[in-house]
């Protein structure tokens, strides 16, 4: 089933503005590298954040007013993406995807029980912590009363979300589907990947071994009609149960997807991604994290917005020489297992 | 609108649960049909300082979670997965889905707990195993991974209404033509994150848990994992499987009223209803049990036993999770399976400790024993966080 891409938004660490991220992506620009440091063990982890500046348009919404980053960057997005949305907003369905969700509540949360005990719990904090909270809001902002579901999953959890947006439009019951992926910053998550042996060595930056944490969001409004750019396929893709069944899984994924010679945008992020991709596909390809930050659960909806703009200006950062036709691929390959793919068609 | 096809049935063909009520469907049978209550003294956690220090859990010695060094790796929750998938597999052979869709809120949080109270030491050396085990995806990939199930595995977090969800997408997803073969169902094990969230919101009782009666004061945590294998209709039949039940409809709505609390008008609980009735093409009398969500929260029972009220009369009503308390990201996929029991053993589950009926709301509860009954269609209600609601309608075997 192809589906119209009617409007697409993002908030990352270079902004929110689409054509602007974009110029400055193809001059090789990256996000500012920022230290973040654990106020208790005083550690420190290399960062891209999304600028205050980022959200200054975000109009107040009670709905907001205790919620945790994750929510503001969600609702960010959300809101843009329906700007000038004129489709009845009751057979709009909406679908939140997400990997380590609101860890910055779920961490103080926790701390307070770890120290206090149990009569330190915070009752405003712990809904905070639900994975579907962000969605609650963005649906409560939004004024959606119908379908909402929130995926969660690991770096590939958008394709997954994707794929649900086409089986609800397969169905009669919605007309478009509002698709918003968002993933927030702590401390305790780095040191979570810093100990999986999977992060970037702050003392050395410019290695490319390792993953840099971001955060930030992404939306895309999916509907029937004919677009000027669609997604022609998406594949759900596998599970895949060791590091070295990756290479050949995204070789398979890969195959599925591509009818025409098509350009990749990959998910490679200095850890094993990286080797599966070169293996699978003869070359890294371009991926936006590198410059962008792995922003886990939001980055497939990165990595769209990086391929539509390809296909909209026939350039690809990084690969200047780089022929763009008509179509591109996604490859998104998580760290716990899952990977999966779409194309995107420019009309 | 679109021109679809016409939509497609859905036959269930496979299931297998692990809760507090037993291991498998023989022992949930059972459970169900003598009101087992599962509640007992919280065992892997500190209670000390909680109002509430009960729950429904499932025994570990039972899930052979320390048998072997592998084995330990895996979370307890993966455990249960598995039993529950093993059961399924061995009802449905030939069962090959293109897809899961399973629920969670949590999945392996109790990892993450231990490796936030490991940081002070700085190990590296268990700390690998507890992340990559603890998201909620990994629970069902190793469920996959046992039985070498290729597929892709969709986790939908839509707190307690989760299980509901997946099982009502993939019914839809078969139904709309986007796949023959589907495994559906949630997962959810406790933790001491979950349990003193839910006691600090006072939502947890001290007492027992009455689901609907007047002197209600909270719900407890339970625990689980069940699945169902969902197939398209023709597909079951030309392969001569046994057909358990059929999924007729589903309903879904969100209720934008607050984070943790359901519209008290029962709005977000009565449009999931109605729409599960209106894609099964059926009409409330048609409906002979309700497996409600009550979770016996003063908030939750009083919503969802005026949407009933208001659409049904006098169908009989009863709250499993007064047995077997609240499995959270599973509930909605146990309770499915207790609605397909009762609808193939033809009884009504009980819904335990009830003594006497709340004033405001004129329900016909199965009140603390099974009863017999003749039923074609059941209900299973599911309303989490965040103002999700879930409404699955099952047909039984004909």
């Amino acid at each position: 089933m192809s589906l119209g891409i009617a409007a697409l938004s993002w908030v990352t660490p270079l902004g929110s503005d689409i054509e602007e991220i974009w110029s400055r992506l193809l001059a090789g620009e990256t996000a500012p590298l920022e230290s973040l440091a654990d106020p208790e063990t005083k550690k420190e982890y290399l960062v891209r954040r999304v600028s205050p500046l980022a959200l200054k348009q975000l109009p107040p919404q009670t709905r907001l007013r205790r919620a945790s980053a994750i929510s503001r960057f969600a609702a960010a997005a959300g809101l843009t993406a329906l700007r000038n949305f004129a489709g009845p907003l009751d057979r709009t369905a909406l679908i939140f995807a997400v990997s380590n969700g609101g860890v910055i509540y779920t961490r103080r949360f926790y701390s307070e029980i770890v120290k206090a005990g149990s009569q330190g719990a915070s009752p405003l904090l712990f809904p905070e912590t639900v994975f579907n909270a962000p969605a609650s809001h963005l649906a409560a902002i939004l004024g959606l009363q119908g379908a909402s579901y929130t995926v969660v999953g690991d770096g590939a959890a958008g394709i997954l979300a994707l794929k649900l947006a086409e089986d609800l439009l397969a169905g009669p019951g919605v007309d478009s589907v509002l698709v918003v992926a968002a993933e927030e910053i702590d401390p305790l998550v780095c040191e979570a990947y810093r100990r999986w042996r999977l992060l970037r060595n702050p003392t050395q930056p410019e290695n490319g071994r390792g993953i840099i944490l971001s955060e930030g969001a992404g939306a895309v409004l999916l509907t029937r009609e004919k677009r000027e750019l669609q997604l022609s396929a998406i594949d759900a893709g596998t599970t895949f149960f060791r590091r070295t069944e990756a290479a050949g899984k995204l070789r398979k994924l890969r195959e599925r997807l591509e009818t025409s010679p098509s350009i990749i945008v990959g998910s490679a992020n200095g850890t094993f991604i990286d080797r599966a991709e070169r293996s699978a596909l003869g070359a890294i390809p371009y991926s936006p994290k590198p410059a962008l930050g792995d922003s886990v659960g939001a980055s497939v909806l990165w990595q769209l917005i990086a391929a539509t703009q390809i296909l909209k200006t026939a350039r690809v950062p990084d690969y200047p020489d780089t022929t763009v036709g008509s179509s591109a691929l996604v490859l998104s390959c998580g760290l716990n297992q899952h990977m999966g793919g779409l194309r995107v068609k420019l009309a | 609108m679109i021109d679809s096809p016409p939509p497609r049935r859905v036959a269930l063909v496979g299931a297998g649960i692990v809760s507090p009520l037993g291991l498998g469907l023989e022992e949930t049978l059972v459970s169900l049909k003598t009101g087992r209550d599962c509640v007992g003294p919280v065992t892997t956690f500190s209670v000390e300082k909680t109002r509430c220090q009960t729950a429904a859990q499932v025994p570990d010695a039972r899930l052979g979670v320390a048998s072997t060094r592998q084995a330990r790796r895996l979370h307890r929750v993966s455990h249960m997965m598995i039993a529950a998938l093993e059961e399924l597999l061995q009802q449905a052979p030939g069962f090959s889905p293109q897809i899961a869709i399973v629920g969670t809120t949590s999945g392996g949080m109790t990892f993450g707990e231990q490796f936030y109270r490991s940081l002070p030491g700085d190990s590296l050396r268990r700390a690998p195993g507890w992340i990559a085990n603890y998201p909620p995806q990994k629970q069902i990939a190793d469920a996959l991974a046992h039985f070498h199930l290729d597929i892709p595995a969709l986790v939908i977090a839509n707190a307690c209404a989760s299980g509901s969800n997946a099982i009502g997408q993939a019914f839809n997803g078969i139904r709309f033509g986007q796949y023959q073969q589907v495994l559906a169902g949630g997962y959810d094990a406790i933790s001491e994150l979950v349990f003193v969230g839910f006691d600090s919101l006072q939502a947890a009782t001290a007492e027992k848990c009455r689901p609907f009666d007047a002197g209600r004061t909270g719900m407890v945590l339970g625990e689980g994992a069940a699945l169902l294998a969902l197939e398209e209709w023709e597909s079951a039949t030309r392969r001569h499987v046994e057909i358990l039940g059929e999924v007729v409809g589903y309903g879904i709505s969100t209720d934008n009223h607050h984070l943790t609390q359901p519209n008290p008008d029962g709005n977000g609980a009565r449009r999931a209803m109605e729409d599960a009735l209106a894609s099964a093409n059926l009409n409330p009398p048609d409906i002979g049990y309700i497996n409600a969500h009550g979770t016996a929260t003063f908030f939750n029972d009083a919503a969802e036993g005026k949407a009933i009220c208001e659409m049904f009369k006098q169908v009989p009503v009863s709250s499993t999770k007064s047995m077997m308390g609240h499995s959270l990201g599973a509930a909605g996929a146990i309770e499915a399976i207790v609605t397909l029991l009762a609808l193939r053993h033809q009884f009504l589950p009980p819904n335990l400790h009830f003594r006497s009926s709340d004033p405001d709301l004129s329900l016909r509860i199965v009140a603390n024993e099974s009863q017999p009954a003749s039923l074609d269609y059941g209900l299973s209600n599911s309303f989490g966080f965040g103002g999700t609601n879930a409404s699955i309608v099952l047909r039984r075997a004909a």
